[in-house]
């Protein structure tokens, strides 16, 4: 069993759950984060005048946190191939913050409805 | 790689995310939690809170960077009173960037 954390755009969720849906991996836990990369979050990244008074200010604004939303996927060892692909594929706009996805390994799921341990509570 | 959870309390986790960017760790992930220790939340005067809000920051950072990171958060995150936090590490096995779909960090 794997666990795959991947940090996207809110945005793409509903496109990024519909994929995954078609594969066969409808579970998931989705929650709203904020963060930020190399970047640190987004200055400058919009286009726009500045009144001098606020410039005077010499505090930079911009965004120090983007929204993002933390999706958590519980996988087989032999799904987390296909599933970081298709991601990597519906996530991918090709401009920064696009988000990070990573793979950890995971010793035990219990399903609680059956008491069902390991493998088989994993769908 | 390792992911280090640490849970804060809200107001040091600021000071922290701008010491770790300092040091050189900028990315990393934040989610406002709520949780209770070992105390069982807190009481003040006759009321009882079960559970008090905290910031979790989530961050994935090459093992040997691991120990300089904690030493960094512990520094910020200490007060000498209970609800200091904790601080968690597990192991990561890959990290995928979305924009290039590369490998690593």
């Amino acid at each position: 069993m794997k666990e795959i954390i991947a940090i996207i755009r809110p945005r793409k969720v509903g496109p990024t759950r519909n994929a995954l849906e078609q594969l066969g991996f409808p579970s998931m836990t989705a929650t709203a984060v904020t963060g930020r990369g190399l970047q640190r979050g987004i200055a400058g990244e919009v286009n726009m005048d500045c009144p001098p008074e606020l410039l005077a200010t010499n505090k930079p604004g911009g965004m120090k946190y983007v929204p993002k939303r933390l999706l958590s996927i519980v996988v087989q060892n032999s799904d987390v191939e296909t599933v970081v692909k298709t991601i990597i594929e519906v996530n991918q706009t090709a401009q920064i913050g696009d988000g990070k996805i990573f793979v950890c390994p995971l010793d035990n799921a219990v399903r609680v409805r059956t008491d069902e341990r390991g493998e088989s509570a994993v769908l | 790689m390792k992911m280090i959870r640490a849970i804060l309390r809200p107001e040091t986790a600021e000071g922290i995310a701008e010491a770790l960017a300092d040091a050189g760790f900028v990315s990393m992930t934040q989610v406002h939690v709520f949780g209770r220790g070992k105390q069982k939340g807190i009481t003040v005067g006759t009321i009882r809170y079960e559970e008090l809000p905290k910031t979790m920051i989530l961050m994935v950072v090459e093992d040997k960077n691991v120990d300089d990171v904690i030493d960094l958060i512990k520094d910020r995150a200490y007060t000498g009173n209970f609800g200091d936090g904790k601080i968690f590490v597990s192991p990561v096995e890959t990290a995928y960037t979305v924009r290039t779909g590369a490998k690593g960090l």
